[in-house]
């Protein structure tokens, strides 16, 4: 029996002389009105592409696929705000240690001290969240041969004007407050005295150590019958029943020591510029000589503000040429990079690179560039 | 021969720098804000001096390549980045003892010369917290800079106590030789004193002869306010030794 449809159906199938007769109502359905003197055309075909959803609208602002929903609790964005309360608001140094010694109190206290000293500390690159995907300062510590440093490396100090660095370390830094000129020198004043900071270093490595010395394991008896087993670990397990093997994680002899090591919270004892050392309370992890690193803490409240906005005006105060020679070094780099990929660097080495107007001129538009571009309230360019 | 792309070309040409000069226009009519400015930027960077590090072919021993490498006292366009100091952890030590001792008495009394202290002798330490001062024979002396120490050695109820005291602390407020050893010792540290076969035992009636024959010496001022003003300053005290 033919299904029953609606009288107006019947009247659009009886104005198609030519269509086959539909034997179904979704087929029906899909059928539109057309003058029948008109060619059938098809509008959506495999070449104009052809989708089941519903039609598309105009983007807008109250249409946005994630209007009305919760923020994102995974991906960068979330990951950055999660971590941002333990993020520091400053940047770090890096340092060297030095020893131990103790400070004595005017009431008599005596407090066990570790020194570490700032040799060179400079910036040397400021990270974006729209560039690298987080915020960080990188810092690099002490002087370097450049016959030790590699051609790419050299490239990189060339650009920034300044001698290859001994050690490069990142600071992350919660937002873009924190990020610093580059180039300038940190020193020991950039840490308030009495605030806590975070040290993280290497560790001493012990070599290839037993289970008594890494894990603190009891060992065996001396006596009653042992033989050959006074330090060795005893059994790695149970037997037969529990599936006769051994359990990941199981702590066993093996390599101790040289890991990185955080310690927490230490008090700032003493900044002095002159010897270039800052005096931390307690003990920090690694042998004399050990490279540092040093920012304030994240479980704790930063210095006051008033002290970040003073030391940040310190360090404009003290470097006001900081931008200036950056972008000196920048223009140099590119010509010289561009002289290494024509082959014809030691020509130029021999006449002398650009005179020295040219490159002002050069060094003024990108300074012009760089203002307009903080006008519009972007981040200046990173290189 | 498709000669027409040729024939039109320059007209194209024409047409493009034309286009070009017409946007370049506004760049290069000078306005009067903009000659205004010009005055104004007048700090001109110079280029920074640095010399070059070269890359040689390991065969031929030809430049392969060169790369601008700035002196290491280049720090943000001056020329002030300089080492620290490398005895600082010393400079450290100085600073303080000045700090802890600025007569000079507790560095005095331990220094190696021939009037100084040294381990054989019975000394007596005054306490800031109060309590009894301790005397014992100096068994061996730690000179660690601000944190030197001396041992101590006595015996109180027939009982050995030994007691390490820090010169350079607030706490310790005055030092004094009770006696000196008769000759000197020809070890650093006399652990050996603490087998019975050597041990000094108590050292109460050396400081009780001490204290008898300072009072004779004295100026008749009562006991108590010499005390104190023997714990007042290290000076003082040192020098009675």
């Amino acid at each position: 029996m033919a299904p029953r449809l609606p009288a107006h159906c019947w009247r659009q199938l009886a104005l198609r002389p030519s269509a086959t007769t539909p034997t179904t109502a979704a087929a029906a359905a899909v059928t539109t009105t057309r003058p029948s003197l008109l060619p059938n055309t098809q509008t959506r075909t495999v070449k104009t592409g052809w989708s089941t959803l519903p039609p598309r609208a105009k983007p807008h602002r109250f249409n946005q696929v994630t209007s009305g929903l919760p923020a994102p609790t995974a991906g960068p964005a979330a990951a950055l705000q999660r971590k941002a309360r333990t993020t520091p608001v400053r940047a770090g140094v890096l340092a060297v240690k030095k020893g131990m010694t103790v400070f004595m109190g005017r009431t008599g206290a005596r407090i066990a001290c570790t020194v570490l000293q700032l040799d060179r500390v400079q910036t040397v690159l400021n990270k974006t969240r729209a560039r690298h995907g987080y915020w960080a300062v990188q810092v690099g510590m002490g002087e370097r041969n450049p016959g030790n440093v590699g051609a790419p490396l050299l490239g990189y100090y060339e650009a920034k004007g300044m001698a290859p660095k001994e050690v490069l370390a990142e600071f992350r830094v919660r937002d873009q407050s924190g990020l610093l000129p580059v180039g300038v020198q940190l020193m020991p004043d950039w840490f308030h005295i009495g605030q806590r900071v975070d040290v993280r270093s290497n560790s001493r490595g012990m070599g290839f150590a037993g289970g008594m010395k890494r894990h603190g394991f009891s060992g065996q008896e001396a006596s009653h019958g042992n033989s050959k087993n006074h330090r060795t670990i005893g059994s790695a397990g149970p037997s037969q029943g529990s599936g006769s093997r051994v359990l990941p994680g199981k702590k066993m002899p093996g390599r101790m020591g040289n890991q990185r090591v955080t310690i927490q919270n230490l008090p700032v004892l003493i900044a002095d510029n002159e010897l270039g050392i800052l005096v931390v309370k307690g003990c920090v992890a690694g042998p004399k000589g050990a490279v540092i690193q040093v920012q304030d803490a994240c479980k704790k409240d930063p210095p006051p503000q008033e002290w970040i906005d003073k030391s940040r005006k310190t360090l404009e105060e003290r470097f006001p040429e900081a931008e200036a020679h950056l972008q000196a070094a920048r223009v140099r780099h590119m010509e010289l990079k561009e002289a290494r990929r024509e082959k014809r660097i030691a020509e130029l080495m021999a006449e002398g690179v650009r005179p020295d107007e040219e490159h002002a001129d050069a060094i003024e538009e990108i300074l012009a560039a760089s203002a307009k571009e903080d006008a519009a309230g972007r981040a200046p360019a990173e290189l | 021969m498709n000669v027409a792309p040729l024939v039109r070309r320059p007209l194209g040409c024409l047409k493009a720098s034309l286009r070009r000069t017409r946007q370049q226009k506004s760049m290069f009519t000078r306005h009067m804000a903009s000659e205004a400015s010009q005055t104004t930027t007048t700090t001109r960077t110079p280029p920074p001096e640095h010399g070059f590090f070269r890359l040689n072919d390991h065969k031929t021993k030809t430049l392969r390549s060169a790369f601008a490498v700035y002196p290491s006292t280049t720090v943000a366009g001056a020329n002030t980045l300089a080492p620290p100091p490398v005895n600082a952890l010393q400079a450290l030590h100085e600073a303080q003892i000045k700090r802890m001792d600025p007569t000079g008495a507790r560095t005095a009394l331990f220094a190696k010369t021939r009037e100084a202290a040294k381990v054989g002798d019975v000394l007596m330490v005054t306490h800031r917290r109060g309590g009894e001062p301790f005397a014992g024979v100096c068994l061996s002396i730690r000179r660690r800079g601000i944190d030197t120490a001396i041992l101590l050695r006595n015996h109180l109820a027939k009982v050995g106590v030994e007691m390490w005291f820090k010169i350079y602390n607030k706490n310790v407020a005055g030092i004094e030789v009770v006696k000196r050893q008769r000759k000197r010792a020809r070890r650093a540290r006399l652990t050996y004193m603490r087998k019975p076969k050597h041990d000094f035992g108590s050292v109460e009636d050396l400081v009780f002869a001490w204290k008898r024959s300072r009072k004779v010496f004295s100026t008749g001022k009562p006991a108590a306010e010499a005390a104190k003003a023997k714990a007042k300053g290290k000076g003082a005290a040192a020098k009675k030794k």
